[in-house]
């Protein structure tokens, strides 16, 4: 049973560090038995070649695309859906994206937490561009 | 002739060297005739962003040529958060 009156669904775009902390705190509940949580971090190499950093640019609506999925999924799911993705020049380990999904039991709380991955991937306006070892950079996805 | 405000994003940015620019299509103004036209004043780096990528037309995302367009209309290179 919920009782709690809190928002739906928490989806933020920020230039400043993220945690999956934030996102599994968020959603969260005395009935949830599970939380699955998702960090997408900035690994050291792509397609064979070392990674120094990523640089992240959103469109000026990305975060209405991000609250729009999450609160379509919770819909959808019932489940409690949070997200966020950070913007800007990213180090390597650091995390970009951290998503968390709360239900009952794990099997859906994984199969919601997955989903909501593949759909921000997928839908939100996020653009990358990565810097290699060389010097050199190029646009993610081209 | 249609005019239209056309906003560039991430590698479309870089491709075209401006963020925005007015261009004018022949009535009526569908997507496929805007594309053409990118392609065809911004060569190869617009022929690979828009193969995969996307345009914003009034708030949604659209990709088939035959949509009408109108106002500012914002190009969209291929997805890549997370």
């Amino acid at each position: 049973m919920r009782a709690d009156a809190r928002p739906a669904v928490l989806a933020a775009i920020r230039s400043t560090p993220i945690t999956v902390e934030e996102v599994a705190a968020f959603v969260g509940s005395p009935a949830d038995g599970a939380v699955v949580t998702f960090a997408g971090v900035v690994r050291n190499h792509d397609g064979g070649r070392p990674v120094t950093a990523l640089e992240y640019q959103a469109h000026p609506d990305a975060e209405q695309f991000l609250t729009e999925i999450c609160a379509r999924l919770a819909a959808e799911s019932g489940l409690r859906v949070a997200a966020t993705h950070r913007v800007g020049r990213l180090a390597i380990g650091e995390v970009a994206l951290a998503a968390a999904v709360a239900a009952p039991h794990r099997a859906e709380a994984f199969a919601a937490c997955a989903e909501l991955v593949d759909r921000i991937k997928a839908e939100v306006p996020i653009w990358k561009r990565q810097r290699f070892a060389g010097g050199d950079s190029e646009w993610v996805g081209l | 002739m249609a005019e239209l405000t056309v906003r560039y994003f991430a590698a479309a940015a870089e491709a075209t060297g401006t963020e925005q620019e007015t261009v004018e299509l022949p009535e009526p103004a569908l997507l496929g005739a805007l594309q053409d036209l990118l392609v065809e004043r911004y060569g190869d780096p617009m022929r690979r962003i828009l193969r995969s990528g996307s345009f914003l037309v009034g708030g949604v995302v659209r990709r088939d040529r035959d949509h009408p367009v109108s106002g500012t209309v914002d190009v969209l290179p291929p997805f890549a958060g997370g």
